[in-house]
């Protein structure tokens, strides 16, 4: 994992462009409404990159723009997941090869906590896609998305390591 | 841009100066004052006005070259054209030093330079925008002057070409182009003063142009006024608008060179002065006055100087076109500026020459990051400006006007509008933003092992980039000033709190700062914002609306709101929440609901407010609000004070997209139910658990289900709830179709659930759901209806279906259905029985019967109809039928009615199912439809459109049967051939030529014998066995051992028994029949049949026939018959034959006969011993008698007779002395076939060899009984 960065926050989307998760990773954390807006904004350049790039191309959409003192990054997932991170805007040029790192690591981190059977435990079976579990495991009742989050943007630096 | 001074940002470009095309009209007064513009004051009406629109398309030809823009980055040579007077004069170069400076009374100075003290930078101004204006206003790099060339008028010219010139005429020409050379030799002085290029055009009619004296002329006027040779006198006549600008195209073309070289020129000037400056650094060190005396008027200092140069070096690189040159140049004089600015000494804050410095430094950082991205530097532009705000920002703390203070805000603000102002007007022109999308895959890839021949910078640009230095459209940098300008306005306001709470000093430029409407500062940024992500945006989210340009609108309707347009900012929230709302972003809805509510509290819109509050409500509380039971009390408050508009019809609010305030889930306890069953359901409304209701005085609640057309009102009853905890069961009985009504407590606590159960019946199939469920709440004159269940779900939630088994203690069960909400209710399935009985297995070629007896075990009466398919079969030669009644069908039989069958009838049908061809399987699929009479309660009109079998009470049942198969019969064939009796006709006999004539000769006979076996496992009543002869040309039945008795053979065969007959076939050959030719059986025995049931009747009557075998005789060649008495008596003399034949088609035989007496032979013999038969052609036939004795008695063999046949085996080599060689002989024996006991298989068929003379199935020739006397 790169050193610092300056991650900022990251936010999940859902194919349906409903929020999963969004996180403030920055200490101490600042606004989390305003990742909210840059989560939902880009939605905007995502979609329009989504449209210009050939079928089958790479998860990684790479800079999305600078807005508000933060650089937004995008992900899709094959299954259209919308992984969005923000870095702190400083005069650096940040490698991609780090940004796509941090966004595999999210992906993971996001890809394990679906994956926990129990989402589903309280779900009717008629549910008509997985998208409501998904939405689920962001929830605040279930931890293990957000501690995994967390220990990404750790292994980041954003966040101080807790046993340290 | 309009806040800084528009000469230090404008593209500069090469200066034109245009004198002599003053409009003649001109108004007196104007500052240019109307001259005469040619010495012709009285000429020709119509040439004048040739003239006249020329002047004028000039003007405007020449206008249009070059607007003055700041974004111009093209490099056509074309020039800044100024109009101006003849007599327009230069500003003044030099004015001598006053006496009273002694400090740099060597020269003189530019009235513009900080030495003069008349100058506005007098003493230590770096450059003024007024220095800008002399170099774009009134000084020009060329002067083109216009001049009417003198035409003498009419009667002064010749007549014809042949007529001398007038004398009058050239004197007067002589004379005017003298006065003209003057004047223009006048301007000439001017011009070369300043090393200005002069050109003179001189207009001139066209009929002029081919006067001869015309080039005179001219070379008179330049010689006489003293112009250069090149580029320096055209001459121009009325023309059309398009070559008037091919004209002034060249006219710039011709110029832009002595245009170059007057810039070059006086860049060199100033590099000197530059360079003689720095080596004179030392000297101007000594005399500056120490730090304490500020107040002392100080020379400018050397890094002014400095920037002085640098700029206007870089002014005069930028007149010439050379880009590249005027941003070193910039960037020379911004970095020495930096310098300036970072010592409080020399640029000492808040004074005149530090705010001039700093408009300069902004100017400059513009003009860089204009130059960098004429050359597409996008990053190189960015960093630019960023660094430029980066360094600013921290001089400015160290001025006191940090990021604490609205003028720093105000200033940024200017930056990022200036910057974003920039962008706007490249991307208007020539200006291409770069796309920031990750490289491709295989170019990382191949970053991994960088070529060492890239620089760092691009070695870091494969890699990724700065998002600081990724240039992005103008937009961003509205928005960003926008943000600034916010900032701004807070500190301001702060500022102002202060200063009326504790009267400290007012803040320099609060004065100023207080006249400004910062909000409509804002709102135009945020517009621009809005407007320019509009245009650049490629995709919409459907709505025509981009997630990015809904972040500013809610931005602007903020604004709208701070100044107080809350109608405006309403409309801006109404749009935007409606995207928010479907992507389900409630955390940026709340403070959206929240301003869009004291919006409308302050627009007195009280039905907004309230269907806003309710909204809310759905939402729970905002993070900041502590307090969850605000938003009731406000919505208390607002419906207690307020009345509505229309107080008698309820305020309908519509929560369909936005998040419901009560979790609601419906319920039912099956999913599938017939017409009339009453069916369990629950509905479930929970309080949410963060938002207090309690207060809230809900009076009905209205649930409306699919099948009542009126709904069933639950009216709030005071009573106390039935149980203590938050959960509740209200009770609602059968729901009747016309709706009902109950009552109940209808207060929620925080996080209570109130579970309405019932049951609902429908009579007819249809679909039961809870459509819809509305909350009335009365208060005040308010009556609102809010919508309680809908399809929307609470963000995130998903609850699992469960069901209410017990109130105390609540205990729910889990539903593990996947279509919970909403039962299917159909019709009964019909109760029939159907029984299908055989008795299998069937024999083939009967007609075998199956019965179909269904029994309707319901209690209604039902209509059945009957459906038979027989499925193909594969089985070879397989032709089977099926027969209902009279209809007979090789595949379906479709629609048999049964007729109404009452309740515990029982229909029955059979099925006769007939089978020929092989044994097996039969298929048949049995459909039995049945379905209600339709009267009495289900006769509803049904749409006759669409006819729904679902509305129909039908019902089907299927069968499918397999019907095993078997033979009723078995045979088994056994044939055997023997030679003909009748003697071979001769070769030449006629009667083989008959028609009619049958010739069995080579044929023979055939015996077959056949046996059948009664092979099923039921018996069978023969009725009828018998040979139906069918003879063709090559067999023909004989007789048959059936003739005689076929009506006698009836009895009944068990299984197993067995049957026998026999028959003798006669067969014909064809002479030249191939090997493998069979003939076909001329007959097929017939089997009159029944079947012997279980039960001792017997079947219907069937046939099965078994067609005779085919035949195959053997073949021959030469055969030897011989022909016994099977009994003789005791010395009578009896006589044996011996028939020899050749049958081979071409060969001729040459038989001789042996008889071989021995001693103990029980005959004598009369006869031939030994000898040759005469020669047997094709077909013919020899015989022989012997005359035998018999002289024992007993079972006697007769003496041994041998055929031999004698051929010459092929002719050996002719030998080499030519003698013939010995002929070889072989013999072949000839068995001989006992008549008696011939029985030849007929030829196998493969087997293609001719079966040899007799050989195989031949026995031995039998004994003959002799008995005694």
């Amino acid at each position: 994992m790169p050193a610092q960065l300056g991650l900022a926050a990251v936010a999940f989307v859902s194919p349906q462009n409903y929020p999963i998760l969004i996180r403030a990773l920055s200490s101490p954390s600042d606004d989390l409404l305003k990742y909210h807006y840059l989560a939902h904004t880009s939605l905007d350049v995502i979609d329009e990159r989504i449209a210009a790039a050939p079928k089958n191309a790479e998860s990684y959409l790479g800079f999305l723009y600078a807005m508000e003192e933060v650089a937004v990054y995008g992900y899709v997932t094959p299954l259209k997941v919308k992984i969005v991170v923000a870095f702190a805007l400083t005069d650096a040029v940040i490698r991609d090869a780090d940004v796509i790192a941090v966004f595999k690591a999210f992906h993971l981190a996001y890809y394990r906590s679906v994956a926990n059977p129990f989402l589903k435990l309280h779900v009717p079976l008629d549910t008509p896609s997985e998208h409501g579990t998904l939405l689920l495991a962001g929830s605040a009742q279930w931890r293990g998305f957000r501690r995994r989050v967390d220990e990404v943007a750790r292994a980041a630096g954003a966040l101080p390591v807790v046993n340290a | 841009m309009n806040s800084y001074p528009p000469e230090l940002l404008a593209q500069l470009a090469p200066v034109m100066f245009v004198a002599g095309l003053d409009a003649p009209d001109a108004v007196p007064g104007t500052p240019v004052a109307p001259t005469p513009s040619t010495p012709s004051s009285t000429p020709l009406r119509v040439a004048q006005d040739h003239f006249l629109v020329l002047t004028q398309r000039l003007r405007e030809v020449l206008a249009a070259q070059r607007k003055p823009a700041i974004w111009q980055p093209d490099k056509a040579k074309t020039f800044q054209v100024v109009l101006v007077d003849k007599e327009v004069r230069f500003p003044p170069r030099k004015v001598p030093p006053p006496s009273d400076q002694p400090q740099a009374a060597a020269s003189p100075h530019s009235p513009l330079s900080p030495l003069t003290p008349t100058s506005p930078l007098y003493p230590d101004g770096l450059i003024a925008p007024i220095w800008v204006r002399k170099h774009t206003a009134l000084l020009p790099s060329v002067f083109v002057l216009f001049i009417r060339l003198f035409e003498a008028p009419p009667h002064l010219l010749p007549r014809s070409p042949l007529d001398p010139p007038h004398p009058d005429r050239e004197n007067e020409e002589r004379r005017k182009d003298a006065e003209m050379s003057a004047e223009i030799a006048l301007r000439k002085k001017t011009t070369n003063e300043r090393g200005i290029k002069l050109t003179v055009v001189l207009i001139a009619s066209r009929k002029m142009l081919d006067d001869p004296a015309l080039d005179t002329r001219l070379t008179f006027i330049r010689r006489q006024s003293g112009l250069d040779y090149r580029a320096a006198l055209f001459v121009l006549s009325p023309v059309s608008p398009s070559e008037l600008s091919e004209f002034v195209k060249s006219l710039q073309q011709a110029l832009y060179e002595p245009a170059v070289e007057y810039y070059t020129s006086h860049s060199k000037r100033v590099r000197r002065k530059r360079n003689r400056h720095a080596q004179a650094t030392s000297a101007y060190m000594g005399p500056i006055s120490p730090l304490g005396s500020s107040s002392i008027a100080r020379p400018l200092r050397p890094e002014g100087w400095t920037v002085r140069y640098e700029y206007k070096m870089a002014c005069f690189a930028e007149f010439r076109g050379e880009d590249e040159v005027a941003l070193k140049h910039y960037q020379d004089a911004y970095s020495t500026l930096l310098v300036m600015f970072g010592s409080t000494a020399i640029l000492p804050p808040r004074t005149k020459r530090w705010a001039e410095a700093k408009v300069l430094a902004d100017c400059i950082n513009i003009k860089i990051c204009k130059l960098y991205l004429y050359n597409n530097e996008h990053s190189l532009a960015l960093s630019q400006h960023t660094i430029h705000i980066r360094r600013f920002s921290d001089f400015s703390r160290g001025w006191g006007i940090g990021d604490e203070t609205f003028e720093y805000w105000s200033w940024i603000a200017r930056q990022y509008r200036v910057f974003g102002e920039l962008l706007e007007q490249g991307t208007r022109s020539t200006l291409k933003l770069p796309v920031h999308a990750p490289a491709r895959a295989p170019d990382l890839a191949a970053s991994a092992t960088l070529p060492t021949g890239l620089s760092e910078l691009d070695a870091m640009r494969v890699l990724g980039l700065n998002p600081a230095s990724a240039l992005q459209h103008p937009g961003f940098y509205y928005y960003m000033a926008a943000g600034a300008t916010e900032k701004r306005r807070e500190r301001f306001l702060g500022t102002l709190e202060v200063i009326d709470l504790k009267n400290i000093p007012v803040p320099p430029g609060f004065g100023n700062e207080k006249k400004v409407d910062h909000l409509a500062i804002v709102l135009e940024l945020y517009t621009k914002s809005y407007e320019l992500f509009k245009t650049h945006s490629v995709v919409s989210n459907g709505q025509g609306q981009g997630r990015l340009t809904l972040r500013i609108a809610y931005r602007i309707a903020q604004t709208y709101y701070a100044s107080g347009k809350f109608d405006m900012a309403v409309r801006f929230f109404e749009r935007i929440a409606r995207t928010y709302r479907r992507e389900k972003w409630g955390v940026m809805l709340k403070p959206l609901l929240a301003t869009w509510y004291a919006c409308a509290q302050q627009l007195g819109d009280v039905e907004l407010s309230v269907r806003l509050l309710v909204e809310m409500l759905g939402h729970g509380p905002t993070d900041d609000a502590d307090d969850d039971g605000a938003m009731q009390e406000d919505l208390l408050a607002v419906l207690k004070s307020t009345v509505p508009s229309k107080p008698d019809e309820p305020l309908m609010v519509d929560l369909s997209e936005s998040e419901p305030i009560f979790d609601s889930s419906i319920v039912f306890w099956k999913s599938e139910a017939s017409v009339n069953e009453r069916v369990a359901f629950q509905v479930t409304l929970t309080a949410p658990r963060s938002v207090e209701l309690s207060a809230l005085s809900f009076a009905s609640l209205a649930l409306y289900f699919s099948t009542t057309e009126q709904p069933v009102i639950i009216r709030h009853s005071t009573e106390p709830p039935s149980s203590a905890g938050t959960t509740q069961k209200v009770d609602l009985g059968e729901i009747a179709p016309g709706g009902g009504d109950a009552s109940a407590n209808l207060r929620w606590e925080k996080g209570a659930m109130i579970i309405f159960t019932g049951t609902l019946s429908s009579a007819m199939p249809t679909t039961l759901s809870v459509v819809r469920g509305a909350l009335t709440l009365k208060e005040g004159n308010w009556t609102i209806e809010i919508p309680v269940i809908s399809s929307a779900q609470r963000e995130g939630d998903i609850a699992a279906p469960r069901w209410l088994t017990s109130v105390d203690p609540v205990r729910f069960i889990p539903l593990h259905r996947t279509n919970y909400s909403e039962v299917a209710v159909g019709h009964r399935p019909h109760q029939l029985h159907v029984d299908v009985s055989h008795q299998g297995p069937a024999y083939l070629d009967e007609e075998y019967p199956i019965n179909i007896a269904i029994t309707n075990s319901d209690d209604r009466q039902l209509d059945l109809d009957l459906d038979v398919l027989l499925q193909p079969t594969e089985i070879d030669e397989a032709i089977n039928d099926i027969r209902i009644d009279d209809e007979r069908s090789s595949s379906l039989i479709k629609g048999v009615s049964l007729g109404t069958v009452a309740p515990g009838v029982t229909a029955v049908k059979t099925l006769y199912l007939r089978n020929t061809g092989a044994p097996g399987d039969r298929i048949l699929d049995i459909s039995i439809q049945s379905h209600a009479p339709s009267d009495g309660v289900s006769d509803e009109p049904s749409s006759p459109s669409s006819p729904s079998s679902h509305l129909a009470d039908t019902s089907e049942l299927l069968r499918t049967l397999a019907i095993p198969t078997v033979d009723a019969i078995k045979t088994v064939y056994d044939v055997n051939y023997v030679h003909t009796k009748n003697p071979l006709p001769g070769l030449t006999d006629l009667r083989t030529y008959d028609s009619g004539y049958w010739d069995d000769g080579q044929g023979g006979e055939a015996v077959i014998k056949v046996k059948f076996e009664c092979a099923g496992p039921w018996g069978l009543s023969v009725e009828k066995v018998r040979l139906v002869r069918k003879n063709g040309p090559h067999a023909k039945v004989i007789d048959c051992s059936l003739d005689e008795d076929e009506d006698e053979v009836a009895s009944e065969w068990l299984s197993g028994d067995e049957f026998a007959a026999v028959c003798r076939v006669s067969i014909s050959t064809e002479d030249d029949a191939e090997d493998d030719d069979a003939i076909a059986g001329p007959g097929e025995y017939e089997l009159t049949w029944r079947r012997i049931l279980a039960n001792g009747d017997h079947g219907p009557l069937s046939t099965t026939r078994f067609p005779l075998p085919l035949l195959q005789p053997p073949r021959h060649t030469l055969v030897a018959l011989l022909s016994l008495p099977a009994s003789a008596k005791l010395h009578v003399p009896m006589h044996a034959k011996l028939t020899v034949r050749n049958h081979h088609p071409t060969r001729t035989a040459t038989l001789s006969v042996l008889l071989e007496p021995d001693g103990n032979d029980a005959f004598l013999v009369a006869g031939l011993r030994s000898g040759r038969v005469p020669t047997l052609l094709p077909g013919a036939e020899a015989q022989l008698v012997w005359t035998l004795v018999p002289v024992e008695c007993g079972f006697v063999r007769i003496p041994r007779i041998r055929v031999l046949d004698k051929r010459r085996v092929a002719p050996a080599p002719v030998a080499a002395d030519g003698s013939p060689a010995p002929v070889d002989e072989e013999e072949m024996e000839i068995a001989i076939i006992d008549v008696r006991r011939e029985k030849l298989p007929g030829r196998s068929k493969t087997g293609g060899e001719e079966l040899a003379d007799g050989a195989g199935a031949v026995g031995p020739i039998g004994p003959v009984l002799v008995l005694p006397r």
